[in-house]
């Protein structure tokens, strides 16, 4: 027990050493121009988009319901939540399952793009005033280290539902 | 290790929780059966094994409250069933508020807390406190019954045979002789065929036995019944039928050598002797219709056939305990969604074979593919039906506890009423059962609170002192409906509407055009209660809405039938399960969607130009009678300008309580059994939906929610203007 707590200290100082704080794994991906980001863990199951059944007098954000696992999915679409252009679907579009407040969610997404690592240092929080809508959704900003012109914006899943 | 603790505190408290409903329900019969004047002594056995079993599963198990209760009942229920203590209102009392203590006890301990209430120990006190019978001793020696019997006889039996002679009852002996084989079958059926006639005291071998198969008994037994009757009755069976005499002078009747022999012990029910069980021979032979199962029934009469099975419980509960499996309900549910699934991959076949049948000219190949779906579909069917019915239970599991619950508050408000009630076998899913508790307790609480008028008022208005509250439950087609009804002082409308005014749930103009129905309607409302005091009981305003909304989530409508000085009776439509409805698919525009065919009354084809308006609202005539009609794409609004109005379109009769509206769709694509599933959370507010049902495109259909969009229809045509729609036709 206390072997194992000393191990895990050792390893955050390491990570910390390295100026990086906590590591978290990001699941990024395209919306619209912009790049946007979820934690990994957050993701169940990235799938084609299947058919979609509209439910009228959905809230906006609601693209329609899909069969997951025998369970009913609700389809959000963030780019309406962000007031983002929105691109019609291509091969590259795809949904990703995640777990939101009280059930699971597909998050429609334009493109998959890749997993990045960001620790806690290199996650910018600062920059969230309390101006726009958006600021309720986003958790923070981060720069790739190996191509700092890219901003990944992260994403807070379960607050995209409210 | 612990897993297997934890599952078996679980089964505990289930099965501790099975008996304490079942305590209830005795207890029911018991008072039942004591207002009647006459206590049968089967149903204070039953009690008494309730609370004995209790006491042992709950010592076995550590709790220590549990336990002390039930072993302070037991004594009480001991001497009871002895005749020391005396069958008082009192009595009764405590043993309801024995059971509601079991209930609070089993609660706090399935949370793992410790009950820190004083209900256990003041009703612990008072259980101390009962009345004492006196002692009668009649002369009971003085009857024609060997007196080395009593020696024998058990205190109980005594006591038995003590309240029989008393009541004047003649006894009778019965001397028949069983095969060791079947003797526990033998003696149900002798037992369920003595049970209308009277009271068996005791079963005693004469120790005599034409060869070692065989035993002979002889079985004491009080009947009001006539001796030919009973002769003919047991004759049959190989008995000898003698009626012991009364207040013979001697008490030295010549008797059987061999009786006075007979074995200490008696053979009592439940209890048998060792020896019973050691013969593994092959009954020397069948005699017709005694050893048969079947044979009994039509021995008994039917009448009183739920009671002679009853009695006969202690003698077969260890079988019927082994027979009996509990299951986790998300267990059944688990398997329906398989189901389901299979469901889709059923459809997908069909299709597959559709596309096979474009292809090849093979039609053997297709005959047997055909062939082979139809018996996949025939056994699925069966399956999903199977399923369906594991999960029915009678409502008289809930209305045990309603009427527990009337009780106590008939108490506590001091309103005298007789509780009818009727249907309690009627089925239906577990789950609605579950969810129909609130409703209807909280309905029934309004029944007695609100519904029945005091005494003063009753003999004002002429009415019997005693107010009747009626609980019926039947089936109805694919529904079961639950009626509760009052004989109290209904409700008063003028009030009604005055309160609504007052809160401004209606305007002025309303109250013109409303109907009586809608005005009764108005206690659905948030807001709304008609007693100028709040109890502890009703009259919270937070009720009859509250009640409304949780049968709609079953797919349940209910209605209110009402007139001042008579009563009110309110009315629950329920499907009878849940999960898998028929549904009629329609399709609007480019939608889909599924009506359940529950609220379907028929489906009819509608010509451009069919309709007209009334008062903002289209409306139709169909057969002679006028039917509104609502244009689903435009109640949701997806009408689209690309898609043509299709020339003909269909109007889909439905119905929700005594509403009728016919629905405008497109296309009818037919009947289908879908699997509900209900929508995420998030689209909660989104009404006129019951879920979505995978309809085997692999797109997901959505369920209308048909009593809600009816509802929302006549509430909307109410209180605002409709919307200008578009023209007609």
């Amino acid at each position: 027990m206390a072997n194992l707590i000393r191990s895990q200290r050792g390893r955050r100082s390491l990570a910390q050493s390295r100026g990086q704080g906590a590591v978290v794994e990001y699941l990024a991906f395209r919306l619209g121009r912009d790049t946007y980001a979820v934690p990994v863990t957050s993701v169940h199951e990235i799938v084609k988009p299947p058919l979609l059944t509209p439910v009228p007098r959905a809230p906006s954000f609601v693209l329609g319901i899909i069969s997951g696992r025998g369970r009913v999915v609700t389809v959000v679409d963030a780019r309406r939540k962000l007031r983002l252009e929105e691109q019609p679907a291509t091969p590259r579009s795809r949904v990703l399952i995640a777990d939101a407040v009280q059930e699971r969610i597909g998050l429609w997404v334009d493109e998959v793009l890749m997993v990045y690592r960001f620790g806690d240092a290199e996650i910018e929080r600062s920059l969230l005033g309390p101006s726009g809508e958006m600021g309720d959704y986003i958790t923070g900003i981060a720069r790739p280290q190996d191509d700092a012109s890219l901003v990944v914006i992260l994403l807070d899943v379960k607050a995209l539902l409210t | 290790m612990s897993d297997t603790l934890e599952r078996a505190r679980a089964e505990f408290l289930s099965e501790a929780e099975e008996v304490i409903e079942t305590l209830g329900r005795d207890l029911l019969l018991f008072d039942e059966s004591m207002r009647g004047g006459v206590v049968d002594p089967d149903v204070v056995n039953d009690i008494f094994r309730g609370v004995h079993t209790l006491k042992g599963l709950s010592s076995l198990f550590g709790a220590t409250k549990l336990a002390r209760l039930s072993h302070d009942l037991e004594t009480m229920l001991d001497a009871l069933r002895l005749g020391k203590l005396e069958v008082d209102r009192e009595t009764i009392d405590h043993l309801y508020r024995a059971v509601e203590v079991y209930q609070q006890l089993l609660i706090a301990e399935k949370e793992g807390r410790d009950d820190a209430s004083t209900a256990l120990e003041d009703l612990l006190a008072s259980l101390r406190g009962g009345k004492r019978a006196e002692t009668r001793h009649p002369e009971l020696e003085q009857f024609d019954i060997d007196p080395s019997i009593f020696a024998v006889l058990t205190e109980y039996e005594e006591h038995r045979l003590r309240v029989n002679v008393q009541g004047g009852v003649p006894i009778f002996r019965l001397r028949l002789s069983f095969q060791l084989a079947t003797i526990d079958e033998s003696l149900d059926q002798l037992k369920s065929a003595a049970k209308p006639h009277g009271e068996i005291i005791t079963y005693l071998p004469t120790g005599a036995g034409a060869d070692a198969d065989s035993i002979e008994l002889d079985i004491l037994l009080a009947s009001k019944s006539s001796h030919a009757g009973l002769q003919a009755l047991f004759g049959p069976m190989g008995a000898q039928v003698t009626e012991i005499a009364r207040r013979a002078p001697e008490t030295d009747h010549p008797r059987d050598a061999a009786q006075k022999t007979r074995h200490p012990p008696p053979l009592l029910p439940g209890v048998p002797d060792d020896s019973v069980h050691i013969s593994s021979v092959p009954p020397a032979h069948d005699d017709g219709g005694f050893g048969r199962v079947d044979g009994r029934h039509s021995i008994v009469p039917d009448a009183r056939g739920e009671r002679g099975e009853r009695g006969e419980r202690g003698m077969t509960s260890v079988r019927s305990v082994t027979q009996t499996v509990r299951v986790d309900i998300q267990k059944l549910d688990l398997l329906m969604n398989i189901v389901g699934e299979l469901g889709i991959v059923r459809s997908a076949l069909d299709r597959l074979t559709d596309r096979i049948r474009e292809v090849t000219r093979d039609r053997s190949l297709i005959g047997d593919l055909v062939r082979l779906n139809r018996s996949f579909d025939r056994q699925l069917e069966a399956i999903q039906q199977g399923i369906l019915e594991v999960r029915m239970v009678p409502l008289g599991q809930v209305f045990e506890r309603l009427s527990r619950v009337a009780r106590q508050i008939g108490r506590d408000l001091d309103k005298q009423f007789n509780l009818i009630i009727t249907g309690s076998e009627t089925e239906v899913d577990k789950l609605i059962v579950e969810e129909l508790s609130d409703p209807l307790m909280h309905m029934m609480r309004n029944a007695i609170d609100h519904g029945i008028e005091s005494l003063a008022q009753r003999a004002a208005s002429g009415k019997p002192p005693v107010a009747t509250i009626a609980l019926n439950a039947f089936q109805k087609g694919s529904h079961v409906v639950i009626e509760i009804e009052d004989d109290g002082g209904g409700i008063d409308t003028e009030q009604l509407i005055a309160i609504a005014l007052k809160r401004s749930l209606i305007s002025p103009e309303d109250v013109r055009s409303t109907s009586r129905k809608e005005i009764l309607g108005l206690i659905f409302l948030p807001g709304m209660t008609t007693k100028a005091v709040v109890s502890e009981h009703s009259g919270r305003g937070v009720g009859m809405d509250v009640v409304k909304t949780n049968i709609s989530k079953l797919g349940g409508v209910i209605d209110v039938q009402s007139d001042v000085g008579i009563g009110t009776k309110f009315t629950i439509t329920l499907p009878i399960t849940l999960a898998i409805i028929r549904a009629l698919i329609v399709e609007v525009q480019d939608r889909t969607f599924a009506i359940p065919l529950a609220n379907v009354r028929e489906a009819v084809a509608l010509q451009a130009g069919q309709t007209f308006r009334v008062d903002e609202q289209e409306v139709m005539t169909l057969r002679g009678s006028t039917l509104r009609v609502c244009r689903l794409a435009t109640f949701f609004e997806i009408e689209s300008p690309s898609i043509e109005q299709a020339k003909k379109q269909f109007v889909v009769v439905t119905t929700a309580g005594n509403t009728r509206i016919g629905l405008v769709v497109d296309r009818l694509v037919g009947g289908q059994d879908v699997v509900i599933k209900a929508l995420g959370p998030s689209l909660r507010g989104v009404r006129g939906f019951a879920g979505a049902a995978e309809l085997g495109d692999q797109r997901l259909g959505l369920v209308l929610d048909t009593p809600a969009i009816v509802e929302e229809l006549s509430t909307e045509g109410r209180a605002k203007p409709a919307p200008q729609r578009r023209t007609v036709g």
